[in-house]
Formats: C-alpha cells, structure tokens, sequence
C-alpha cells in the first residue's frame, strides 16, 4: 500500500448490558481517505465512531494511532491524540459568534481576547471550511444549518485533527447545502487529513469516498475500494440476506377500512394527511428523523394535538385529545423508547404486562392472584416470552425480550389499531424476526398496525402498504410491492433526485 | 413479629436470576431490621432503664407517632413524589381544629370527624396542586407555611384547651396494656400494606411510581393517584394532630417539633427508594420505630434537643448518600 494506516484497530469488542454492538471488529484507516461506514441501524458503526472518539471504552481488543498502542479513555484522550468527532446533533452555540464558537474549549487564545484578536486567529479554519465569506463576529444562530456544520468542522480543525469522525453530516441538510459539505471533507483529505464518513446515503459514498466498510450485526467487512463496487453489490453486502427471510408473507386478503385521515393537519407535518387503514393491514412509514411520520402516529395515539382535519374509525369521526382517549378507543401505541414510556423497568414482567387491563385482574379493586396470573401467562405464550421469566424485572431483559413485552401489555385489551415506533430499534437480529412475525399474526386476526421507522429494509419487509416522508410531507403512498429499495431509499433522503445511482 | 413481617414481605417479590432490584430491597430491609436489633442490645446494654417496660411503652408511643404519618407519606414517595413537607403543619392545625370544635362543645365523635375531613381536603388540595405537575417539595412546604400560619390564626398564638377530658382517651388509653396511638400505627401500616400490594389502586401507584411516562402512556390516571395519596396523607396527619391534643388536652401551634425531619428520616432508613416505584409502608414503619429507638437513647443520654436534631439530621444525609450509591451501582 502507498500510504501507511493512522489508526488500526484489531479485534474489538463491545457489549452493553445484553447486548452485543461489536463482535471483535477490524478497521482501519489511512492517511489522506475518506473511509465511509456504512450499515443498518444498531449494525455497530456508531459504536466504533464512538470507541474512536473517547466517548465509549472497548471490552477488549487493540487500537493503534501511527503504529502506537493507545487507550482513548475520554473525548478529550481522543482529542490529543488528533481525533475530532462531529456528531450528528450539533454542539454549535447559538448566542455566541462564530469566531467564539470555534474557540469554545480549545486553547487558541490567552486569558485577554478581543473579537478582532479572535476574529483574526479563526480566519484561517474559516477559509478552510470554505467559509472565508462569513463574518466571524456574527452570531452563530444566524447561520444556516449546514454553515453550523462547517463552522463545527472549522472548530475540529483548529485543534489540529489528523482524523475527522463526520456521523452523517447531510442528514439535514438541502442538496446545495449537501455539495458544499462533501467538497469540504474531499478537500480537506485531499490536504492529507483522514475522514471516517458515517452515511445512510448510499450515493455520498460513491461521489467522495475512497474506500467503504461495511457493518453487519455487530461485523464489519474487510474495507473495499469504492472504484471497484455498484450499488447493487453494496446493497446487498449490506442486508447480507434475502428479505423474505426475515419478514413474514404479506396479507393476502385485508379487511373493511378501520381509520381514515381526512385533510389532518398536524404540527410537524407541511401538508394535510389522508389515508386510509384497513383491518389486517401493515401501514409502514418510512423517513428520517424529523420526516413528519412520528407526528402523525402521535396524532392517531392523542398526544399531538389535531389543528384541522379528521381522524375517523369505522367511520365516525373520533378526533381525541389525549392518549386515555385513544385508548378507550382501541388504539394502543409504543413509542421509540420503550424505557421512556413502554415498560416499567423495576417491575416484574406480570405487572407490566398486565398493567394496561387492571380492571381485568382486580375485581372490586382487589387484585386477584389467579386472574393476574392466567392474563400474564396467555400474553407471554402468545409474545413467546418464557414463563419462568415472568417475575424477573423488565428493565433486566434483552432489548428484545423489553420490546415483546412493550408491544404485547398492549394484546390484553384487544387493540383494534396497534401504533408502533421504531419496532426493532436495539433489538438483535434473532429478535427482529420474531417481532415481525407477533405483529403479522396479530393482522392476521383482524388488527390493524401502524408502524413508522428509519430501518428502510424494515418497512419494505413488513409493511402491505408503504408511504415514505420527506421534511413533513408525503412523498408516495402505494403497495409495498410496487416500490423496491433503492426507490424507497431515495424517496426518503432526496426526492427531487432522480437517479438511483447518485443519490439511492 | 419483625422477623415474621420481614418474611411476609419478601415472599411474594422472591424473584429469578439476575434480579438486582429485588436483592437490594431485601438488603434495605435487613439494613433496617438488623439496625432495630442492634440499637435495642446497645441501649439495654449501655442504658439503665432502656429495656423496662415504661420506657418501651414511650418508645412504642413515641414511634407510633412518626410511624403514622410515614406510613401515610409512604404512597407519596413510592408513587414517585418524593416528600410531602407539610406534615408537621398539618399535624398542628389538625390539633387546633379538634381543640376550638372540642372547646366549643361539640361532641368527640363530630370533633374527630369534622378534623378528620377538613385535614383530607387539606390533604387533597395539595394533591390537586402537585397532580398539575408542581414540585411536590415545593408545594409542600408552601402548603406547610400556609396551614402553620392558619393555626397559628385559629389559636390565636395561645394554648387551645378542650374544655372537657371526654377525649383523653384517644391520647392515653390502653386497651390490652398497648397504647392507642400505637394500635392506630400498627392497624394503619398493615392496611397500607396490604392496599399497596393487593388492590388496583396499590398498583397503580406502584407504576406510577416505577414509570410515570409508561403509567401515561397506559392510561393510568395520575391525578388520582397523587390525590388519593396525598388526602391518605392528610388523615393521617390528622390522627397525630387529634391525639396529641387528646392527650393533653390542649393544641398549640407548635406541637410536633420536628415531625417532617423524622418522617423523612423513617422513609429514608426504611429504605423506600426516593425515585418511587418500590418500597411499602412496612418499611417506612420499620424506619419509624428505628428513629424512636434512637431519640429515646439520646435522650436518657441527656443529648440536649439540638445535639438530637443535628444526629438525625446527620442520618438522613447518611441514608440519602447510602442510597444514591447502592443505586449507582445499579
């Protein structure tokens, strides 16, 4: 090879709690690329951006900086030894000026400063950035989203990163705005920085990076070089499996619409919704964070409110202002964070599960022992949670033992429409497929799901009918036979683009 | 009969492999009985006149006190709303109720019952206030402010006499050789156990207090719970409040020196988690009679009433950092 690896790490391990996020990982890095990590949610590359960055500790293994051992105990560790991590979620401040901001914790000036002096010294990772044109004595907050990242970027490069970790920097982020981002990270690998580049966008990887590692359930691939990959290989590599082994068959025949939205407008979303769901049908939503989708399911569950328009079941419109409502109505929803809001984690499994049908287990309010028993076992047979676990504390059961249980405590009141957010987030391969099939064969007995997710895979598996949103609208709604990955993929990231090749 | 209690109360929690939770509610309550054990041999060793029968008869009295308003603060805390620091307040204005109706002729059964409302609607109230998603710290104490002020009002700042010794009994009787205000600490934890453990109201504070976001989202009504609790609450301040001016009676506005510190203190040795969700009044029971065993040693010790404070004092800070880290260790 003509250029020497910066960072090499060699069988690296990582577990938390339960669950295994990597299985003894290599990677490495040269000097001078852009390195792309690519994969499926919870398949472990934020882990190993995280591990780099000082933010999380390795069970085991090595990482070694330019040949030497190192131990990146702190992001400050990391740091020194010239790793920047610019996160998803920006650390910008508003109400300082961007000269500050890119000063903010750094040592680039002494005890007294004055906002020439700053202004001065920042100039030069400005124009690195390509943001020689912005003021460094404005405020950051005025600043488009995508001049905060570069200023983000600006502030890394004025510690003296030899390797910028950049964790999808474009998620929210216009196509222009998109342009001047990526020509910032090839220039600055063209100026012998290193870039690890954490994308969902398959289309980036093809336009700046040299090389790709791919993830898989806690495993990465040998890198590859990008010249030498299509799309088609990449996706595969990727799923590493034929769909139809991981999604239950689709409904063959559904049932007589059970709610429809009619012109709903909802904080959250730029255009009115209307839909129709049918009972036994899979309704999937597919798009990214803050895509909209999570408003409508909020809005169908009572916890946003409705601002026009009409939620209807069988018919009649309903339009419930809060989540008791919703449930007297028979829509029972979980959320994206089961230990925020699905289960209660110091309580046993029985209380949690029956904990939605109280009335059912306490007759005059007394708490029969025989009743609370035979409602927790049947739910436990029908989610396949084994009995002997039954008095164990939630909060001490795999990610996907907790989501069992988030989803089934909703079966004991015989919901007729079930809302489901993120319905595999940190749940094991094993576990995922399992899920799909507990949600499919409650369809199968007349409900009706409603479930939005960022897994594309995972929507297009499960779903009968797909819509995918972009920036609070609705870009399609169809079959889920009539769309295929790379569409879908698209549909959700970048619209206007036509291409599949260039931005899938 | 602690060690029976001890047993009954870990039977039904006796749970699988890898159940940290459970193992430290356990610990806390052996914490708390070994600790009852050891101070009674230290006294009776150390203390002439410790382990006679008067002096435990005070201890009983005394921890029957503290141990009724504990166990009513206890749905507080395990349905995750920490303290309620309106207790000793609350206590006295009951006090000062019961002496002007006593004192203005009515008769003992409508002076108790009259009391005994208005302290739920006192209880209550708060209840409203923190259900709205106010700090229930906060609210209590500014509640607290609020009923001592009125007692200090309704009493004029002096002594309120009862006006006849019909009530007497309720402060210094002793049916079966056991005083009455213990029999009310003894009867009333049992029945809050057994209400949090066996009826849908026990559970709902018991999620409510595990998870207040999943008890929403399951539509488990917080409102209620918190209501309820806090009028529970109530009526037991009330109860202190009626005895002690029935014992001798009189009310003043500053009857129960003191009251919330030891409260707090029985909560917290009896190891009821502060983040709610697990604990039973058994325990905060069990903190009570701890504090009482311990003001009652550092009083035959001659420990003037600030030395005792400032030790009191000194365990709660104690208890609260023990468990900050038992839970980091989590």
């Amino acid at each position: 090879m003509h250029r020497s690896d910066l960072l090499r790490m060699t069988s690296v391990k990582k577990s938390y709690g339960s669950l295994v996020a990597l299985k003894g990982v290599d990677f490495n890095l040269r000097e001078g690329e852009v390195m792309a990590l690519l994969g499926e949610n919870g398949a472990g590359k934020s882990t190993l951006v995280k591990l780099i960055a000082g933010l999380a500790q390795p069970d085991s293994g090595s990482i070694e900086i330019g040949g030497r051992s190192v131990k990146l105990r702190s992001p400050q560790h990391s740091l020194e030894a010239g790793i920047a991590y610019v996160s998803q979620e920006l650390s910008i401040v508003p109400s300082l000026t961007v000269a500050e901001n890119i000063c903010l914790g750094g040592h680039v000036h002494g005890p007294f400063w004055t906002d020439r002096r700053l202004a001065a010294k920042v100039k030069p990772y400005l124009e690195l950035v390509g943001l020689g044109d912005v003021d460094p004595s404005s405020f950051a907050g005025g600043l488009s989203v995508a001049k905060q990242q570069l200023v983000e970027i600006a502030r890394m490069l004025s510690r003296n990163a030899k390797i910028l970790i950049l964790d999808e920097p474009t998620a929210a982020l216009s196509d222009v705005e998109i342009e001047k981002v990526l020509g910032v990270v090839k220039k600055l690998a063209s100026e012998g920085r290193s870039v690890i580049y954490v994308t969902h966008r398959l289309g980036e990887v093809f336009e700046i990076a040299d090389r790709v590692t791919i993830f898989r359930n806690g495993s990465s691939f040998d890198p590859v070089e990008v010249a030498t990959l299509d799309i088609e290989q990449l996706i595969t590599s990727m799923l590493g499996r034929r769909l139809n082994e991981m999604f239950p068959p689709r409904a063959t025949e559904l049932g007589k619409p059970i709610l429809s939205l009619r012109n709903l407008r909802v904080a959250g979303m730029e255009s009115p919704v209307n839909m129709e769901v049918k009972r036994g049908e899979i309704l999937g939503f597919a798009g990214q964070l803050g895509c909209g989708a999570n408003a409508v399911i909020r809005a169908i569950a009572g916890l946003n409110p409705v601002l026009d328009g009409s939620i209807a079941m069988d018919g009649k419109t309903v339009n419930h202002r809060d989540p008791g409502a919703a449930i007297e109505l028979g829509i029972a929803y979980c959320s994206d964070d089961r230990k925020k809001d699905g289960i209660f984690a110091g309580r046993n499994l029985v209380e949690n599960l029956t904990s939605t049908n109280l009335n059912r287990i306490s007759p005059g309010g007394v708490i029969s022992a025989a009743r609370e028993k035979a409602t927790a076992e049947q739910l436990a047979q029908q989610f396949n949670i084994r009995i002997d676990r039954l008095q164990s504390l939630a909060g001490n059961l795999s990610g996907g033992n907790q989501q069992k249980v988030a989803l089934g405590k909703w079966i004991g009141i015989s919901p007729s429409i079930l809302l489901v957010e993120e319905p595999t987030r940190g749940v094991d391969v094993g576990a995922r497929a399992e899920i799909y099939r507990h949600l499919r064969v409650l369809t199968e007995k007349g409900l009706a799901v409603i479930m939005c997710s960022s897994d594309n895979q995972e929507v297009l598996g499960l779903s009968d009918t797909v819509v995918t949103f972009f920036r609070g609208k609705i870009v399609r709604q169809c079959e889920a036979e009539a769309i295929d990955l790379p569409a879908l993929m698209r549909d959700v990231t970048h619209p206007e683009t036509n291409s599949p090749g260039v931005a899938a | 009969m602690i060690s029976r209690l001890l047993i009954q109360n870990l039977a039904p929690i006796d749970a699988g492999d890898g159940n940290t939770f459970a193992r430290r509610r356990k610990l806390s309550l052996a914490f708390v009985g070994i600790g009852i054990l050891a101070l009674l041999l230290f006294g009776g060793l150390t203390t002439p006149g410790f382990l006679t029968l008067d002096n435990l008869l005070v201890i009983v009295r005394a921890a029957s006190i503290t141990g009724i308003v504990a166990v009513g603060m206890s749905y507080i805390t395990i349905s995750g709303n920490l303290f309620a620091l309106s207790a000793e307040e609350l206590a006295v204005l009951a006090a000062c109720i019961f002496a002007y109706f006593m004192g203005a002729g009515f008769d003992v059964v409508s002076s108790v019952m009259i009391t005994l409302v208005a302290a739920v609607v006192f209880g209550s109230i708060q209840g409203v206030v923190i259900s709205r998603g106010a700090d229930p710290i906060i609210t209590s104490l500014a509640f607290g402010a609020l009923f001592q002020g009125l007692a200090s009002v309704v009493s004029g700042n002096k002594q309120m006499l009862l006006g006849s010794n019909a009530a007497e009994w309720l402060g210094t009787g002793r049916p079966l050789g056991i005083p009455m205000q213990s029999w009310a600490f003894v009867i009333l934890a049992l029945i809050g156990w057994v209400v949090l453990k066996k009826t849908r109201y026990g559970r709902k504070i018991l999620l409510m207090g595990a998870n207040k976001n999943t008890a929403q989202a399951t539509g488990l009504n917080r409102t209620l719970v918190v209501i309820v609790a806090m009028s529970v609450f109530g009526l037991c301040c009330a109860l202190v409040g009626i005895s002690g001016a029935a014992q001798f009676s009189r009310a003043t506005a500053t009857m129960f020196p003191g009251l919330n510190i030891d409260v707090v203190a029985a909560i917290l040795v009896g190891g009821i988690a502060l983040q709610g969700g697990r604990g039973s009044p058994l325990q905060a029971a069990f903190g009570a009679v701890f504090i009482a065993l311990l003001q009652n040693y550092m009083l035959l010790h001659a420990f003037t009433s600030g030395q005792r404070m400032m030790v009191i004092g000194a365990l709660v800070v104690a208890s609260t950092l023990g468990y900050h880290y038992l839970q980091g260790k989590r």
